[in-house]
């Protein structure tokens, strides 16, 4: 199992804006991949790469940004995929450099491969790399946060690895107002103390609020108000798409904590990130754009 | 133009060299704000860091290694008015405890994962979170290489002893304190 199932086989930078001391590096590694199917994975690194480079405002910051393939053969194709209680599973056992995985901790969905391994390898052959992500060549919906966002090739996964690396590059909140779900009980009230994440807040002032510069006069504050804090606020948008406002509910919690958007990528994968998180993102990458 | 690079050598898995000093701190020390004087900005234009790679078995967290890299760090997060925010973060800091630069982390010692339903089975909702206690894994965490740096600090939230966050780290509600700091090889 693990390095005895493959090969690293190089690295190769397919976005290039400039060196490598410079820039912001990415890192994408294949998963589960066979030697017979590198050329598969070059292809769908690349659709990772012109994914992340469409998406605002990485689509503004092109200059900022080098994106490396990082090429691991393994034995077999695919992950393991163990059966998964009353939630599926085939049972298979593929034999892979990562040991990536399905129903990690009983959690079907919860796709994990060896981070330590993949920031090892990822070390020697791309010694700038800011964050790494693992390409898992498998259909099954999948995928997990942490230090190596990883996702499946399932369709819609790759949204996984974009929400993920909000929280790992740019330390951006979960902007969903529930735990498992919205009638869980114990998710009422967030504590008084503020978040140090850049797109959540508890300070409802007009003025003093984190994003305060992007609201605008006429926008109301709060500009939604959960009535029933037992349960996440079912009302509709009362303002335009891509207003900047305060939004009840945000951090796992229905009230007291405030979103900037009404939807955001933090807040449902699929949808863009809102103007906080896109302004956090800038300020961490602008240091990266050629003088 | 797309460049390649063959691997120097067969990547082994597992460990890195650990080569490190680390020294716990009292758990119960808040942090410290950063001094009134404007600290240097020290990220600005830097393009030599120290790449600090941890591994974490559930709450714990070592330091496996330091690395010096030619590199790009991303600026600093706020300076100033921090000391009563939750959360989990990096301060590095110099010999006077002045903190010189801060980077606010997704807390990867959480005891609970996100999960990203099948579109076909939750259509209405895209993210879950379940619990997960038994989480490992490494996490890095990128500061300027500076002459002044001297260690670097960790912080977090505590856990939640009573109320609706009781034992799950993403829900902790309590301003972060420090909770390990490590020496900056020289």
């Amino acid at each position: 199992m693990g390095t005895s199932d493959g090969k690293v086989k190089g690295s190769t930078k397919i976005v290039d804006a400039g060196p490598n001391t410079q820039r912001w590096n990415v890192a994408i590694v294949s998963e589960g991949y066979r030697e017979s199917e590198m050329g598969q994975f070059a292809a769908d690194a690349q659709q990772f790469a012109n994914t992340l480079l469409a998406a605002a405002p990485f689509d503004r910051l092109r200059a900022a940004i080098n994106i490396h393939r990082v090429d691991v053969t393994s034995t077999d194709s695919g992950a393991k995929d163990p059966k998964c209680g009353t939630s599926g599973g085939t049972g298979a056992k593929p034999k892979t450099y990562f040991d990536a995985s399905f129903c990690t901790q009983g959690i079907r969905r919860l796709l994990v491969g060896n981070s330590g391994r993949v920031m090892n390898v990822v070390k020697k052959l791309v010694p700038q790399v800011h964050i790494a992500l693992l390409e898992v060549n498998s259909p099954i919906h999948g995928g997990s946060g942490g230090s190596v966002a990883t996702f499946s090739k399932a369709p819609g996964a790759v949204e996984i690895a974009l929400h993920e690396l909000g929280h790992t590059a740019f330390s951006l909140a979960d902007e969903y107002e529930y735990s498992r779900d919205c009638r869980q009980g114990g998710h009422e009230k967030h504590s008084q103390s503020e978040p140090s994440q850049p797109n959540i807040t508890t300070n409802k002032n007009r003025a003093t609020t984190k994003w305060a510069r992007l609201i605008k006069a006429t926008t109301a504050v709060p500009t939604t108000v959960n009535a029933n804090c037992k349960v996440c606020d079912p009302q509709p948008t009362p303002v335009p798409a891509g207003t900047v406002g305060l939004f009840e509910g945000a951090d796992y919690f229905h009230c007291r904590v405030y979103r900037p958007e009404f939807d955001c990528r933090m807040r449902n994968i699929g949808m863009p990130f809102c103007a906080v998180c896109q302004q956090a993102i800038v300020k961490k990458l602008t240091p990266f754009l050629p003088t | 133009m797309v460049k390649t690079r063959k691997a120097p050598a067969k990547a082994k898995g597992g460990k890195a060299a650990v080569k490190v000093r680390s020294k716990p701190s009292a758990a119960s020390k808040s942090t410290k704000p950063p001094a009134k004087k404007k600290a240097a900005p020290a990220s600005a234009g830097s393009t030599k860091a120290v790449r600090l790679t941890f591994s974490y078995d559930g709450p714990a967290v070592k330091l496996v290694s330091q690395d010096r890299v030619e590199m790009t760090v991303p600026p600093t997060d706020p300076l100033k008015g921090f000391g009563k925010q939750k959360g989990f973060w990096a301060e590095l800091r110099n010999k006077q405890d002045k903190t010189l630069y801060r980077q606010v982390i997704h807390n990867p010692t959480r005891n609970d994962a996100e999960v990203f339903p099948d579109p076909d089975e939750s259509p209405e909702q895209s993210i879950a979170r379940e619990a997960a206690p038994k989480r490992k894994g490494v996490f890095v965490v990128l500061v300027p290489d500076t002459d002044e740096g001297d260690s670097v600090t960790m912080c977090r939230s505590p856990l939640d002893k009573t109320g609706p966050g009781r034992g799950i780290r993403a829900f902790a509600s309590k301003p972060a304190i420090k909770f390990r700091r490590f020496k900056l090889m020289k």
